[in-house]
Parts: structure tokens; C-alpha cells; sequence
């Protein structure tokens, strides 16, 4: 039952991302317009090309870069409307192409307005993190002066917390730190307003253990501690530390950590060799700062206890080197935006990396730790231990969480590379019975995927060239049609396996290609290989799925006719590669 | 733990701001809710308090000092 409604989540997931896919649906924006001209007409015939832009469309042709020259790529302003007059003018024998001059846009650049300040959120790569997770589902606790709703704190879900110094549920901002450091980990982002925060999905929990003075005492931050465990944080934010070493607070943090709870503390800023309290206990990931430019920053404590570094800012010579949040005026408790400095700010960094971290699913505090420490980007001469493991890296962190893991993001992009989203496929697909074989590509997906549920395999790149291969085959290019060109080439790249014995004489499906003898050969062939039996795997797996939906849906056999004895034949076929792929998988998975 | 120091007062830079003393050698205490007539940056004092081992401060520029007397110098 669990089986079916993971099957049925999928498909609804797919169906939504389908429908919100927008490579296909958005062809981009241009206003400018691309002319090739061809390399065999001459330099003079260009020019005259290029002149009669000028006299005939009214238009001022520049040469696109300093490079252009050599390749005569020339450059128009223009829009649809003049895109289809040249195309039909005859500039068209003296080009190699016309076309749109797309604008491209790298990644999704959040619309907050202030987000060209954040110099800290570009250097730990988060824009491309954003691509995979956004911390959805996932509560970081921020123990702090507590977290006032500014504005630009709005649209960040916030859970119940704690004031620990007033003994309250209201756990306000008296002093504008905490609040800054929650903008980081969660300021409302592509709200149009203000800067962005890292994990913004994610929601936070406001603990209040330091008074508006700034200072609070440990068996307060101790009990927020066991506070955030006990009400389903998976983060801990603590920018603070200072005082000795204390049973209590060691107890809390283990606590935490033994109910899967990571936390994170600031290393402190007295620029002095080992971490503050509590950022030097074992359980602790201990966060160094770097300045703009990537350096330590003057400030950080560096030494035993760092486990990291990431951008805490330095307000020294300019106040745009720090870190830009919204928080509030203590004095009149008015919003601002405003730059700060510490390693209070570069904790609540990794802390929001470490929610998008959890939002992949890992669970064990230890194992985003690792994850954290594994990606960053690697400071190779560093004797002092002024950075811990590295610097802070978003994009590889959310990237090595989901190693080894299939998510729809995924999916969309195995279904692009191998053409499944390609227009042609769209445009041509109804000559092909394009939904058997869109059933029968998804299926045999879906079904590998059940597969590794039980059985955890990895996924490859030649399981995922099987399941097409014994699925669909790359049936988009079946109908392509060259002129004067033998078509049975396509033909047979665009069958399936069991296609593969009526691809080029036609007629219905053999029954030697189209039967269980294809995957044990292959498996026989390619079960020594370490990689390539992952395809016999495959297509055993496609096989089963192509079969299954063959007697179903058009049981047209060379021999066997189109009755009970194809539908029969294909159908026992069907189950018997299911059982070889089934039998292969599990003896693979328990001699791994 | 009482202890008695000379050193001048300082506003840093963490936060919105943190008061701290800094010794002519150069060590930094934070103070922990110093009295209005300390808030003062510039300020050559001689103060006498306590280490709070119990505090912790989001400042973290040092150890943090309760002080109990001063004179300005």
C-alpha cells in the first residue's frame, strides 16, 4: 500500500513539474536578432548584405563582438515581427541562419532589490542550491536576542518558541541581532522587497536567551537547547559563546544531538587561537568567518574548534564588507536594513546551508555535517586552522546530499538528455503511438525505482540507457524523414529492443527479439562487466514494462497474429524478465 | 573572582554595538551591562568587577566583566 501511494506521489509529482516545465512552454526573451552570413559569398557580397539592411529594413547591423568578424556574425535590434521579414526576405540565400538572440539567465536571481549586496550569498555558490532546495519542511531554531517579524521577515514561516529571559511564549527582539541573524537563514526571499536569506522555505523558531544587552546565561541557553530538540528542530543556530566550560550546556548539546538535531555555533570573534564556548564542544559544528574578499576575517577566532568557514563580513574599512539583513533599531525598534559584522553572522550561513542540507533528507546530524565539511571549497596552505575543512559551499553541499538519490529533478533532466522533452518529439510524437511509449518509458522508470526500494542500487548511466533501450527505444527519431536518405536507419534507432526484429521489414513484433531470450543473453554477455551489466539490468527492466504494455495495448505479432496466443506470449515474457531483472538486482545488491 | 583593571573604554563593532575595555596590553573584556556613565567611548578608567564565567554574549570579543566600581582617570 506504501508502494501505491509512492507510485501515485510520483505521478503527481510529475504531472505538476510537467506542467510547470518551462523549457519548453517559454522559448525566451530577445530583442535583438542574430544573422549568420555564409563564409563561401565573400567579403563583398557581405557588405552589400549588410547594406541593404541598413537601406531596405531600416535597421543597424553591428558586428556582435570583436570576434564576430571572422564568423560575419552580425547583430539587429528587433523583435518577432522583423525576425520574420528577414527570414523571408532573400538575405536568407546568404545566410547560414537567422534566429533569435536569446537572453539567458544562468540561474533563478531572486527579485529582492538589495540582492546585489549580498556579496556573502554569491561566494557560497546558493543561487544553484536553490535550483534543488529551498529548505522546505525544515525548522531551524535561532537561540538568540530573539526574532522581531520585520518586514522582510513576512512571508518566513515562524513555529512557537521561548523568551528564557522574560519566561515567555512571545520570544521578541529587543536587540536587532537575532533578527539579523534569522534574515540569514530565512529572509523572505523573491518577495520583491529588501535581501534574501538563504533557506528561505525553511521555518525558524525564535529562542530568547540573551537580554537586549546582549548577554545571557548558559543554564538559559542550555534549556533552549533541550527547548528545540524536544519541539522538532533539525538545526540549531547559536551566535554566541564566551564563559568556561560547562557540564550543563555539554549535556544539552549531546541531548540535541543524540534526537538528530545538528547544531551550529559561531567560533567567536577575539581573533584568538581555538573557538569560544560553545562552538569548541565535540557535537558542535564551530564556524569561522571570511571577509569579502574570502580571507579570514581580522576578528575570527581561528584554532581548535573551527570546523568551517564561511562569510561573517568585515565592517573595518567599509560597511558594505559585512552582512546585509533586515532587523531593527534597539533604540527606537524601528526596521533597517543594516550591515554587520561577526562570526554571529557566518554561523546562521551554515546553519541555512545545513536546513537545505536536511531538506534532501538526510536525517543524521553527523552525516550533514560530513556532507558540510566534504564540499566546501578547499583552502589548501592553511597551518593556523583559520578555516576549519574549508569554505562554505551551498551548491556542493545540496549537490553531494543528493548523490545517489533520484529525485523528479532528476528525472526531468534524464528525460531531457535523452530527448524525451525534445519538440520534435512533441510535434512528430503523434506518428509514432506516442502514449504506449510514453507509458512504457515511465514505466520502466518507475518500476526500476520501486526496484531500488527495496533492492538500493545506484543509479548509472548505462541502467537508464537499458531502460529506454528495452522500453521505447529513442522512438522520437523514428519518424524523421531526410530526403533521399534511407529511412531504416531511424527506423532502427528509434525501436525498442523487442522492436528490433520487425524494425527494418516491418510488420508486428518477433517473437525471438520480442521474448525473455534478449535480456538473459545480454545478462549471460555482460554480467562480468561492472557497469555495463547495469544495462542488461536495464533493459531487462524496459523489456518487462515494453512487453507488459505490448499485450495490453497492441499485441500485433509477426506469426502469432493479434489474439489470445500474442497477447499470452507477451505477456509470460513480460513476467519472465521482470523475475531475471527482480533476481539479478537482488543477488547484485547482497554481494555489494 | 574579583579583579581590578585600567584600560580604555571602547564601542565594537558586533551586533549593534558592544561596550568593551581594552587593557594598555591590548586584552579585551566585554562589559556586561556597564552603568550609563561608562558608555562612552574614549573614557580612561580604572574599574573594579568580576569575570561572569556563567555569560554568554553574541559579542564574544573576550571575557565578560560585571564591573562593580570605577574611578575615571
Amino acid at each position: 500500500m506504501k508502494k501505491l501511494l509512492l507510485g501515485l506521489l510520483f505521478f503527481v509529482g510529475l504531472f505538476w513539474a510537467l506542467s510547470n516545465y518551462s523549457g519548453l512552454a517559454t522559448q525566451g526573451t530577445y530583442d535583438s536578432i542574430l544573422l549568420d552570413f555564409r563564409e563561401d559569398i565573400g567579403a563583398a557580397q557581405i557588405q552589400n548584405q549588410v547594406e541593404k539592411l541598413v537601406q531596405q529594413f531600416k535597421l543597424a547591423p553591428r558586428l556582435n563582438s570583436i570576434y564576430s568578424l571572422d564568423d560575419h556574425l552580425f547583430v539587429v535590434k528587433g523583435n518577432q515581427a522583423v525576425l520574420k521579414r528577414l527570414r523571408q526576405s532573400d538575405l536568407r540565400k546568404y545566410t547560414e541562419s537567422i534566429e533569435p538572440n536569446y537572453v539567458y539567465t544562468a540561474f533563478k536571481t531572486p527579485n529582492d532589490p538589495d540582492y546585489d549586496k549580498q556579496w556573502n550569498l554569491r561566494s557560497i555558490n546558493v543561487e544553484s542550491a536553490w535550483d534543488e532546495t529551498r529548505g522546505s519542511g525544515i525548522t531551524v531554531a535561532v537561540i538568540d536576542t530573539g526574532i522581531t517579524v520585520v518586514p522582510d521577515l513576512k512571508d518566513t514561516k515562524l513555529v512557537p518558541g521561548y523568551d528564557f529571559v522574560n519566561d515567555r511564549e512571545d520570544a521578541k527582539d529587543d536587540n536587532g541581532h537575532g533578527t539579523h541573524v534569522a534574515g540569514t537563514i530565512a529572509q523572505s526571499t523573491n518577495n520583491g522587497f529588501g535581501v534574501a536569506g538563504i533557506a528561505y522555505e525553511a521555518s525558524l523558531m525564535p529562542l530568547k536567551v540573551l537580554s537586549s544587552s546582549g548577554g545571557g546565561t548558559v543554564a538559559d541557553i542550555a534549556e533552549a537547547i533541550r527547548f528545540a530538540a524536544d519541539h522538532e528542530a533539525a538545526v540549531i543556530n547559536l551566535s554566541l559563546g564566551g564563559g568556561g566550560e560547562s557540564q550543563v550546556l555539554r549535556e544539552a548539546i549531546d541531548y540535541a544531538h543524540s534526537k538528530g538535531v545538528l547544531i551550529v555555533a559561531a567560533a567567536g570573534n577575539a581573533n584568538q587561537n581555538s573557538a569560544a564556548y560553545p562552538a569548541r564542544y565535540p557535537h558542535v559544528l564551530g564556524v569561522a568567518a571570511l571577509d569579502a574578499s574570502g580571507s579570514k576575517a581580522p576578528y575570527s577566532n581561528f584554532g581548535a574548534g573551527v570546523d568551517i568557514a564561511a562569510p561573517g563580513g568585515s565592517t573595518d574599512s567599509n560597511k558594505t564588507g559585512g552582512i546585509l539583513q533586515n532587523t531593527l533599531n534597539p533604540d527606537t525598534g524601528e526596521s533597517i536594513f543594516e550591515y554587520y559584522q561577526g562570526t554571529s553572522m557566518a554561523a546562521p550561513h551554515v546553519a541555512g546551508v545545513a536546513a537545505l542540507v536536511k531538506a534532501t533528507g538526510i536525517q543524521n546530524p553527523d552525516e550533514v555535517a560530513a556532507v558540510l565539511k566534504q564540499s566546501v571549497i578547499p583552502v589548501p596552505d592553511d597551518p593556523l586552522n583559520h578555516y576549519g575543512a574549508g569554505k562554505l559551499n551551498a551548491d556542493g553541499a545540496v549537490k553531494l546530499a543528493l548523490r545517489g538519490k533520484i529525485t523528479f529533478n532528476d528525472f526531468f533532466r534524464w528525460l531531457r538528455d535523452n530527448g524525451y522533452l525534445n519538440p520534435r518529439f512533441w510535434v512528430d510524437g503523434g506518428l509514432v503511438a506516442l502514449w504506449p511509449k510514453l507509458a512504457m518509458v515511465l514505466g520502466s522508470y518507475l518500476l526500476a525505482w520501486f526496484l531500488r526500494n527495496f533492492f538500493p542500487f545506484t543509479w548509472s548511466w548505462p541502467l537508464s540507457i537499458g531502460l529506454v533501450a528495452g522500453s521505447s527505444g529513442l522512438f522520437f527519431l523514428k519518424p524523421m524523414y531526410l530526403f533521399d536518405a534511407p529511412q531504416w536507419p531511424f527506423r532502427l534507432l528509434g525501436s525498442s529492443i523487442p522492436e528490433m526484429g520487425s524494425a527494418i521489414q516491418g510488420g508486428g513484433l518477433h517473437p525471438v527479439t520480442a521474448s525473455v531470450a534478449i535480456p538473459l543473453f545480454l545478462l549471460l554477455l555482460l554480467l562480468g562487466h561492472r557497469h555495463w551489466k547495469w544495462f542488461a539490468i536495464g533493459t531487462s527492466i524496459g523489456m518487462a514494462v515494453c512487453l507488459a504494455i505490448s499485450a495490453i495495448w497492441m499485441p500485433q505479432m509477426l506469426w502469432l497474429g493479434q489474439g489470445a496466443i500474442a497477447r499470452g506470449f507477451l505477456g509470460l515474457n513480460a513476467l519472465l524478465c521482470l523475475v531475471l531483472a527482480r533476481f539479478v538486482v537482488r543477488s547484485e545488491v547482497r554481494t555489494v | 573572582m574579583s579583579l581590578t583593571l585600567e584600560g580604555v573604554i571602547e564601542r565594537k563593532g558586533f551586533g549593534p554595538g558592544t561596550w568593551a575595555l581594552v587593557s594598555p596590553t591590548g586584552e579585551t573584556y566585554e562589559l556586561h551591562q556597564p552603568p550609563l556613565e561608562l558608555q562612552r567611548a574614549g573614557l580612561r578608567v580604572k574599574v573594579q568587577g568580576q569575570i561572569r564565567e556563567d555569560i554568554m554574549s553574541f559579542a564574544m570579543i573576550g571575557p565578560v566583566l560585571q564591573i562593580q566600581q570605577f574611578e575615571h582617570l
